[in-house]
């Protein structure tokens, strides 16, 4: 006989437990889960992006049993994927209302993400020991990225067609395979049905598997230490006679009841937009692809969908002038590295990395440096927790100036994301040079100005206001 | 790393005057780009808003678009069967049916698609989805059907004799000359917007049902919020 | 300072819940249930037939002056085959000499009911013109004709004339009516259709409207 295991639940309940940690997970991840008790506002976006990602999931199966992944023309001469997608608007029975929610939770999710990303980086939550939690969060950002842009194809629209072929075209731009890199991820020399059909496979089974598995995982690792919160104080530090935080509240019921309101405020503003402007001016439903795919015709103005706009200015920001912006920052690195108190070896070492690493910045071209900023843009994210040396993890108890600081960061990134909407400009570029500059430069200077100035007392409970 | 020696008054200057650089651009930006809108597309004349809600009007659209436009465009995504919508009976449809053509059959046009590139130098494009694709910071798409039918000019240049100031260069010829010629103004500019009722209706069907629902939706999702927000409350009442 | 965790701790089940949590509790659930329902039921709906699979389930008009007799025409309709048989005075008279061997002669099992106007033995309007669907009521194959008569391989010594179906070897007679110890529960099931002249049948639709 196996061993004995002690459950205290009976009957059907107890027959479970026996066989399936039901009861227990039930305490640890719910009943007996501490959370701080002085959660505000932005803590509803955790529980948001988990909604959001299971109405995409339901709205994308119910939108696959309509749609087909076809770019041949047919009958009247329409590509049948298009086509299938205004079927899906005009004769599958409530087919509009589907098709609005996944559209309007595609944008949701990015606006839910980046202000669950904000809450982050304003209250320390991916400082230690809360370093995996920010970096399975990091992937997945990631991870939406690629099912968004997989995702978009998918209505073979103007827009979905010259957009893929540009950001396929990226990878072409890696020196020496880019050109077979990017015949490999396309499937053919141009975006075409081969594309068309592994996007579908991808965005449709591959991402959200990994993605569903990633949530878990990111949870996981949150439960395994315990949420931080606003004040960056550890409620760990202070606990009762029984072990139980005195600033914790069990998750179930509380939390769970405060999430309730959030989701009920979300979905009306969701509802708001899906019923009343699903396109929300041409935001979220660019007006360009209500136009069928045509691979002879290039619309006037392509930019991404808004999401990927901060990202895209700092793509376009990199022109020559920029490598030589990327040369000096190089020297600036390698100056730093030779004032340091390394070994020497290291140190020479080091600069002869960083004169070869130059030299390639001139040698290779801005397009495939573009890339490289683009896609560094996201990495440099997962390096947080080790940038910011700062003593205290909470904005709260910062100096005012880092304050500002934070708030600037926060504008260069809405100025960056509405120049990736407009076409080049003089002024525009000259802008997202400085932005760039400035957003990497927040970063990886960290370690140098997130120590410095007068930080505010951190206390020992958390601040709370009864309400 | 003891590098770059970095003062407090040199780190709090640079963040402040980070600040008022990123401010004053940003200003900046909002000007020049919404000068560059103006300069940008040819403005609009609105569509007048009644007739985008009013049956009639969009059945008259109908009609005026299977008798001029059907020659060369479809608006293959509707079937002909779903102007029932816009309050048209059977025996109504049946008589816009082209020869040979059932109810049930989707809206497409006869012609053949590399003749009328041959003959206009582009494929008439299908209409299904115009009064939503021509959309710009200028106005709805619908906006723009209902000026582009009515800025056509004279041109000899151009294989038709026409060009057009909304879409300057198009191949389509002036298909309403005669009916411009022989009704007056204000009852050209009302059949034509007529027809762009119809595009408008026929680029969303769902439009009308879907605005009704949505206040159902948002004043049950008030109530909703408004008990969520009591059911908090009665738990954190506990909390101090 | 902060009271003890105990007291905010999830009430056991001998415990009750505060009367203002229940009062709340019980309208949220409510309301999520109405939520829920109306999230469900456009959700669900969409999986019901589309404007394009209702559309191609319209009726089918054919045309049978050029059908001889002992001649069978197929018609597709709702994606099911359909046949049209213009039966001979032979075909028609071994429509009683078989009842003996039939499931349900009279047609009165009611899995696929017959219309008032093929409620007969020849199981339609006009006794010479059979209207049938063409699929077995077992598990849903075509049957095959098999119009000869006598001595036929695997139909037996005197096969009258009918239908096999190569499946599971159920026989149905020359009005579609299924013989008895077969696989095939029912008989061959007879579409709603009328004549709009002598030379013109429609199929899916009567008198009474649409099927």
């Amino acid at each position: 006989m196996a061993a004995e295991k002690t459950v205290t639940t009976t009957g059907l309940l107890g027959w479970i437990d026996n066989r399936f940690p039901l009861t227990k997970m039930y305490k640890e991840h719910l009943s007996e889960y501490y959370a701080p008790k002085n959660f505000n506002l932005w803590y509803f976006f955790g529980s948001l992006a988990m909604v959001v990602l299971a109405l995409q999931i339901i709205t994308g199966i119910f939108l696959t049993m309509h749609y087909k992944p076809d770019a041949s023309l047919n009958a009247a001469g329409i590509p049948v994927a298009f086509a299938s997608v205004e079927y899906i608007m005009r004769e599958v029975p409530f087919g509009w209302l589907i098709r609005y929610m996944h559209s309007t939770g595609a944008s949701a999710f990015f606006v839910i993400v980046y202000l669950h990303m904000w809450r982050g980086m304003m209250y320390g939550s991916y400082r230690a020991p809360r370093e995996l939690i920010w970096i399975f969060g990091c992937t997945i950002f990631l991870m939406l990225m690629a099912e968004a842009f997989f995702g978009y194809l998918l209505p073979w629209g103007q827009m979905s067609y010259w957009g893929a072929q540009v950001i396929v075209n990226l990878f072409a731009a890696v020196p020496l395979i880019g050109p077979d890199l990017a015949v490999w991820v396309r499937g053919d020399f141009v975006v075409g049905d081969a594309t068309l059909n592994r996007f579908f496979a991808f965005h449709v089974i591959a991402i959200p598997l990994v993605l569903v598995g990633l949530v878990a995982a990111h949870i996981i690792a949150l439960h395994e230490v315990g949420s931080n919160n606003p004040d960056g104080v550890e409620i760990k530090k202070n606990k009762n006679a029984d072990g139980i935080p005195l600033d914790g509240i069990p998750f179930h019921p509380y939390y769970t009841v405060h999430d309730i309101v959030g989701i009920a405020g979300f979905l009306i503003v969701f509802c708001a937009v899906v019923f009343f402007a699903p396109e929300l001016g041409g935001y979220f439903l660019e007006f360009n692809n209500f136009i069928p795919a045509d691979p002879l015709v290039t619309p006037p103005h392509i930019a991404p969908v808004w999401y990927f706009t901060p990202f895209y200015s700092m793509l376009r920001a990199v022109t020559d002038l920029f490598t030589w912006v990327m040369v000096g920052a190089a020297a600036l690195g390698a100056l730093a590295l030779l004032r340091s108190n390394w070994p020497m070896v290291i140190r020479a070492a080091g600069v002869a990395a960083i004169v070869v690493l130059a030299i390639t910045f001139r040698v290779f071209d801005a397009k495939f440096w573009g890339v490289v900023i683009m896609g560094g843009a996201v990495i440099i994210l997962f390096f947080l927790p080790w940038l910011d040396v700062s003593p205290v993890k909470s904005i709260r108890y910062r100096p005012t100036w880092q304050k500002v600081l934070y708030a600037v960061f926060v504008v260069n990134f809405f100025i960056l994301g509405y120049l990736g909407v407009l076409p080049p400009s003089p002024i525009g570029q000259a802008y997202s040079l400085a932005g760039t500059v400035f957003y990497f430069g927040f970063f990886a200077l960290m370690p140098l100005w997130t120590n410095k100035g007068q930080f505010k007392p951190v206390p020992d409970r958390v601040t709370f206001k009864p309400h | 790393m003891k590098t770059l020696i970095l003062s407090k008054v040199v780190m709090r200057s640079a963040a402040y005057s980070i600040f008022f650089v990123c401010a004053v651009a940003a200003i900046g930006i909002a000007t020049v780009s919404s000068a560059m809108a103006a300069s940008g597309p040819v403005a609009l004349d609105s569509v007048p808003q009644a007739k985008l809600s009013d049956k009639a009007a969009m059945q008259n659209g109908a009609k005026t678009f299977m008798s001029y436009c059907l020659g060369c465009h479809g608006v293959s995504a509707m079937r002909y069967s779903r102007l029932s919508d816009i309050g048209m009976n059977e025996e109504q449809i049946k008589a816009l049916l082209p020869e040979g053509k059932k109810t049930g059959d989707y809206i497409r046009t006869s012609i053949s698609r590399n003749d009328a590139k041959e003959w206009f130098g582009a494929a008439p494009p299908d209409l299904s989805l115009t009064a939503r694709a021509r959309s710009s910071h200028s106005g709805t798409g619908t906006d723009w059907v209902y000026t582009f039918l009515r800025t056509y000019v004279e041109d000899p240049s151009r294989p038709t004799g026409w060009n057009n100031k909304t879409y300057p260069g198009v191949g389509m010829p002036h298909v309403l000359w005669e009916m411009q010629k022989t009704k007056s103004p204000a009852e050209f500019d009302s059949a034509v917007g007529d027809l762009a009722a119809f595009l408008n209706y026929v680029a969303e069907p769902a439009q009308f049902t879907r605005k009704t629902f949505g206040i159902v939706v948002l004043a049950f999702l008030a109530v909703f919020f408004v008990i969520a927000w009591r059911l908090n409350k009665a738990y954190w009442k506990k909390i101090r | 300072m902060s009271q003890s965790n105990q007291e905010l701790s999830f009430p056991s089940p001998t415990e009750s819940i505060e009367p203002e949590r229940r009062t709340w509790l019980i309208a949220c659930g409510a309301a999520g249930g109405v939520a829920a329902a109306a999230t469900a039921v456009p959700i669900l709906s969409s999986m019901a037939p589309s404007e394009k699979a209702r559309s191609a389930g319209a009726p089918v008009e054919v045309d049978i002056g050029d059908l001889v007799p002992g001649a069978i025409k197929t018609v597709e309709w709702r994606g099911k085959p359909v046949w049209i048989v213009r039966r001979t005075p032979e075909m028609l008279a071994s429509l009683e000499k078989v009842e003996s061997q039939l499931a349900d002669p009279k047609s009165d099992r009611t899995a696929f009911p017959v219309p008032q106007y093929a409620k007969n033995r020849h199981r339609s309007i006009k006794p010479e013109v059979l209207v049938t669907v063409g699929i077995c009521t077992h598990l849903g194959c075509s049957p095959v004709s098999k119009f000869e008569t006598g001595n036929q391989p695997g139909l037996g010594a005197d096969w009258a004339g009918g239908y096999f179906c190569p499946c599971h070897g159920s026989n149905f007679d020359h009005a579609g009516r299924v013989y008895a110890n077969k696989p095939a529960p029912d008989n061959l099931e007879v579409p709603r259709h009328m004549y709009l002249s002598d030379t013109r049948l429609v199929i899916g639709r009567d008198e009474k409207g649409e099927a």
